[in-house]
């Protein structure tokens, strides 16, 4: 902005100023209806919500899968996309570094005298689409499962045999959950997106033989599960050819997270190694 | 603009410096604005100086964490790791205690050099992406963290994710049969020693220069 | 009604005495007209309230943290403790608790909107540049009042969300490796944190707040508000023009 364009603006400023009403009690009476909206909203959220508390402090854990309060699950979920080791500190401190000195410094490098949004096509475009990409990226956050479980509904056929089938499915599910699959392959909404190839619908493209035996005779660098015991590695393959596209109950999640309930919640009981 | 002043009066009256008086010349001004701002630092800068160092100084004292008893000798397998829990700090209940993994020294695994430090492997379960608690799974014989995809295998050693260096390891010796474990300590990738970094920290290359170990903890020197 | 004139009459006096005795020696009349009575340019919508939402969420904030402070004890034995006595047994704890948990997330969500609404109008350029930075400090200090008040409940998701955020905070370089220290008060969370992150969240920072709140105001009071960026003065004069005529 130079010398004319700022007086431009101011005297464009005073001519409008000048045709205002009085901030009291004209302007402040809006500022009072907005007060009681937040103070109402705070005190709704604080009915609904309340201030519950999670289990008492434990440094001991095994279990336990932090997160963040929601506004940073944008930070979360940038700090599990980037993986590669010697970028960890640009997700870290790299990235809200030059996030917060653009925020700073936007009235210094954004020289444009223009105001109304859309003659800053520049401008209102970046801002938009950081607003964008900030939810996306906190949509994810929100959404990502820890790896030591795994909530996927039955598919409908195995729901409606219930019984053996509905039993053998969950424990499979289970033994899934408390083997670390999730380290290394995603499942639904839970586990990490690799190393290993997704598991979200792998009973697509293999059967439960080539599963069970996949999961015996591995190609490296995945570990041989055959210690579980046939029987486990059977439940786990049944399991495991169950998933396939569009098959499963996504919405029905209730009892997936009850399944593996038990081992969130036993923080102080360190290290169980199930099936060891 | 039209009644110019001598420039090089030594009165500041003369130079029309703000404030000015009768009589009043540069260095006397200069004197005074100096006595003026040395007081007044010296007395705030004293106090700012004292409360700093009380603020800041004692999270700069070593901390000796002790060694630990963590049960006998021929209680410990060398196929799997056992849980175990330390009380690093007695005052401050279950936030001073730590959950570490133990087993026997593998000549199978473990390549790294044998000394009297490592003969049981104590390996912490904190993550060293960001230092959430991680879980040794003996189904997959690797350590998963719940937070951002960190994964080790057997050794501790970073398998996947984005964890910047293998897991750390605790000094341990073995006193009349029963194991004790003592001070941390970081590793990097070839399991060589260094003094005990936060997590997030590489040690490889140009990692432990970028990221300094601090007086707080130290590995035992020589090790 | 006669019968009471009197009396209020001279309650009146007594009043309007003691409002003349303060202004004669501060003279406030001056500064409240400047700052109650500044025209506030036309066009002006709901928009515009965000930056008092944010203050009014602030001052809940405030009231509810003063508050909780008197029953909360910062120690690593006693905190969780203290907060379950709050919330269970503590007449309209969980209600007060549930306030100031809450109110810092609509406090950062007022915030952002209102950076979104200064951002979206181009309200930071000329001559308000310096408010716009103010306003940037004070989402920094937010964002710190939310990691330090996150710890003080003591339970899990406090302890394991500290231990993140100080670990984040190690990851730069050179200094890294100090700034957990100084911040935990040594290697890791102990009773040292809780009484740190206990006085930085309950004075140092509500402190800087405080003052940077006042700044911005004065600022905004100096400079005035902005009008929208649709409203033009070449319409508003011609409309000033149709009125008076």
């Amino acid at each position: 902005m130079n010398q004319r364009e700022k007086e431009e603006y101011l005297r464009e400023y005073a001519v409008l100023k000048s045709a205002g009403k009085p901030f009291f009690p004209y302007i402040i009476v809006k500022d009072g209806v907005m007060m009681i909206v937040v103070i109402g909203v705070i005190m709704l959220m604080s009915i609904m919500l309340g201030g519950e508390l999670t289990a008492k402090a434990d440094a001991t854990t095994t279990t336990y899968a932090p997160r963040p309060e929601w506004y940073y699950f944008w930070a979360f979920e940038l700090l599990r996309v980037i993986k590669p080791p010697y970028l960890v500190s640009l997700a870290t401190v790299g990235i809200p570094t030059i996030a917060i000195l653009l925020l700073i410094l936007l009235p210094f490098y954004d020289r444009n005298p223009e105001r109304h949004p859309l003659r800053r096509p520049v401008a209102t475009t970046a801002g938009i689409f950081i607003m964008g990409a900030m939810f996306f990226l906190s949509y994810l956050g929100a959404e990502a499962g820890a790896p030591s479980q795994v909530e996927i509904g039955p598919p409908p056929a195995i729901a409606e045999a219930g019984g053996a089938t509905m039993l053998k499915w969950d424990a499979g599910r289970k033994l899934v959950a408390q083997s670390s699959c999730g380290g290394c392959h995603k499942i639904g909404e839970n586990g990490n997106d690799g190393p290993g190839p997704p598991l979200t619908e792998i009973g697509d493209r293999l059967k439960e033989g080539a599963i069970r035996e996949t999961l015996i005779n591995p190609t490296r660098p995945m570990p041989s599960f055959a210690q579980l015991g046939a029987d486990n590695i059977d439940k786990m393959a049944f399991f495991l050819a169950s998933l396939k596209s569009g098959g499963e109950g996504k919405g029905t999640t209730g009892g997936g997270a009850e399944g593996t309930g038990e081992e969130s919640e036993g923080g102080s009981t360190p290290g169980q190694s199930p099936g060891g | 603009m039209s009644d110019r002043r001598p420039e090089q009066s030594k009165y500041t009256l003369d130079r029309g410096i703000p404030g000015a008086f009768e009589g009043e010349t540069i260095t006397r001004r200069r004197l005074m604005v100096f006595a003026a701002n040395a007081t007044a630092g010296v007395a705030i800068g004293g106090v700012v100086l004292a409360a700093t160092g009380f603020a800041a100084g004692q999270p700069f004292v070593e901390v000796d964490t002790g060694w630990h008893d963590v049960g006998p000798l021929d209680e410990i397998p060398d196929d799997t790791y056992l849980p175990r829990v330390i009380t690093l700090d007695p005052r401050t209940g279950q936030v001073g205690k730590s959950t570490i993994y133990v087993r026997r020294r593998n000549e199978a695994v473990d390549t790294e050099k044998p000394d009297k430090w490592n003969q049981i492997i104590a390996i912490s379960s904190r993550c060293m992406h960001m230092g959430c608690p991680a879980r040794y799974v003996q189904a997959a014989k690797n350590f998963v963290c719940p937070c951002h995809g960190g994964v080790y295998d057997f050794r501790g050693e970073v398998a996947a994710g984005p964890p910047v260096r293998p897991l750390d390891r605790f000094y341990t010796r073995v006193v009349d049969g029963r194991v004790q474990v003592g001070k941390r300590f970081s590793v990097n990738s070839q399991i060589e020693r260094f003094s005990p970094r936060p997590p997030g920290q590489p040690l490889d290359g140009i990692g432990q220069y970028l990221y300094p170990s601090r007086p707080t903890q130290r590995k035992i020197p020589g090790t | 009604m006669a019968k009471k004139t009197p009396k209020l009459a001279s309650a009146k006096e007594a009043g309007v005495h003691a409002v003349d005795f303060v202004d004669e020696r501060t003279s406030i009349s001056g500064t409240l007209r400047w700052v109650m009575f500044r025209p506030i340019p036309k066009g002006t919508n709901w928009f515009y309230t965000l930056g008092t939402a944010t203050m009014v969420a602030f001052i809940n904030q405030v009231i509810t943290g003063i508050v909780l402070g008197m029953y909360y004890e910062p120690s690593t034995t006693r905190a969780y403790e203290s907060m379950k006595y709050i919330n269970n047994e503590v007449f309209l704890g969980e209600f007060v608790h549930g306030m100031h948990r809450w109110g810092s997330s609509v406090m950062v969500i007022l915030i952002f909107l209102h950076m979104a609404r200064t951002f979206f109008f181009g309200a930071y350029k000329y001559p308000r540049e310096l408010n716009w930075v103010i306003g940037v400090a004070l989402l920094v200090l937010t964002l710190l009042m939310s990691v330090t008040g996150y710890l003080l409940p003591f339970d899990q998701r406090a302890y394991w969300a500290s231990v993140v955020a100080m670990n984040i905070a190690g990851n730069a370089p050179l200094i890294g490796p100090f700034t957990p220290d100084i911040a935990l008060g040594g290697p890791d969370v102990t009773t040292l944190t809780l009484s740190r992150f206990y006085i930085i969240h309950m004075m140092l920072i509500p402190g800087a707040i405080i003052a940077l709140i006042g700044a911005h105001l004065y600022l905004v009071v100096k400079l005035g508000t902005t009008a929208p960026p649709w409203v033009r003065a070449d319409k508003v004069s011609a409309d000033l023009k149709e009125h008076e005529g």
